[in-house]
């Protein structure tokens, strides 16, 4: 009985101890917010974990259309990618802008195939279908503080899925094909012909 | 609160919702459109060209409409010309007589 209670104590003791530790590191200032000064390997891999896990919950419920492949996606999609997008994720023949620099953590280079920005999803039909559930998702929703904006309150579905449809094809292109592609030319409004 | 100021808050709420939707529209984005580089295809790698690929397909639209656009301005454009050809006919004979 006495060994159980000074477990208990012992436990209540150890969790006041985190909890005003944490609160004094908190109200201290000293973790470093800047976005110049990356986080460290700890805080990272808590905060990715997070989101990951986060996302991938909130998208298995998604219903992918089955016109993905359409060439009016990929025109309407294009053009949207090409405003709302590209200053961040880059498009075909560029490496940087001043926002791949600047923000942390830096917006992946959607020009370059999934495994080599960071995710492992291209090869096997399960874990694409996964890919464009969780793309579509991050474009509706964004990412806390991270400059992911939720593009879902001025965008509806079918604009979104037309950006997804182009990013599933846009590491494939060439500098001409994407902006043959994202030009809104002169009655490309909206593409809907 | 009178019917007049709940009309004046109505119309202003509803106008601020109708321009930040607008904000969004493909249409804003048409200011500084540029126009697709159709010349391009012709450098491409026509081997390389599947025509069921979506995104040859897709590139082949975008060209037709951007085509049938540069003809329409052609058309538009000759027959501008021929209207005008026609009415300094018009003047001159009226000069002559």
């Amino acid at each position: 009985m006495s060994a159980l209670t000074t477990f208990i104590k012992s436990l209540v003791i150890t969790a006041v101890i985190a909890l005003v530790g944490g609160g004094l590191f908190l109200y201290s200032g000293l973790y470093p917010m800047g976005a110049d000064v990356p986080h460290n390997r700890l805080t990272y891999w808590l905060l990715e974990t997070l989101r990951e896990r986060s996302v991938a919950r909130a998208a298995s419920d998604i219903k992918v259309p089955g016109d993905l492949n359409a060439p009016e996606r990929l025109l309407a999609g294009g053009a949207d990618y090409n405003d709302m997008c590209a200053g961040c994720h880059l498009k075909p023949g560029k490496t940087e802008s001043d926002f791949t620099l600047g923000l942390y953590p830096a917006p992946p280079n959607l020009t370059l195939a999934g495994d080599e920005h960071g995710h492992e999803h291209t090869g096997d039909t399960e874990n694409d279908d996964e890919a464009i559930k969780r793309q579509f998702w991050i474009i509706k929703h964004g990412i806390k503080a991270s400059g992911m904006p939720a593009w879902g309150p001025g965008h509806d579905d079918e604009r979104i899925w037309n950006m997804v449809a182009f990013l599933k094809r846009l590491p494939e292109l060439s500098p001409d094909q994407y902006q043959i592609l994202t030009a809104r030319g002169q009655d490309s409004e909206g593409h809907g012909h | 609160m009178n019917m007049k100021t709940l009309a004046t808050i109505i119309v202003f709420s509803t106008l601020g919702i109708a321009f930040s939707a607008q904000a969004h529209e493909p249409k804003e984005h048409m200011k500084d459109a540029e126009k697709p580089d159709c010349a391009a295809m012709k450098n491409m790698d026509h081997s390389k060209m599947d025509m069921n690929d979506p995104v040859m397909q897709a590139m082949m639209k975008q060209c037709m409409n951007d085509t049938h656009n540069n003809d329409s301005e052609k058309d538009q454009a000759q027959a501008d010309h021929q209207d005008n050809e026609k009415s300094s006919g018009e003047q001159h004979s009226e000069h002559q007589h």
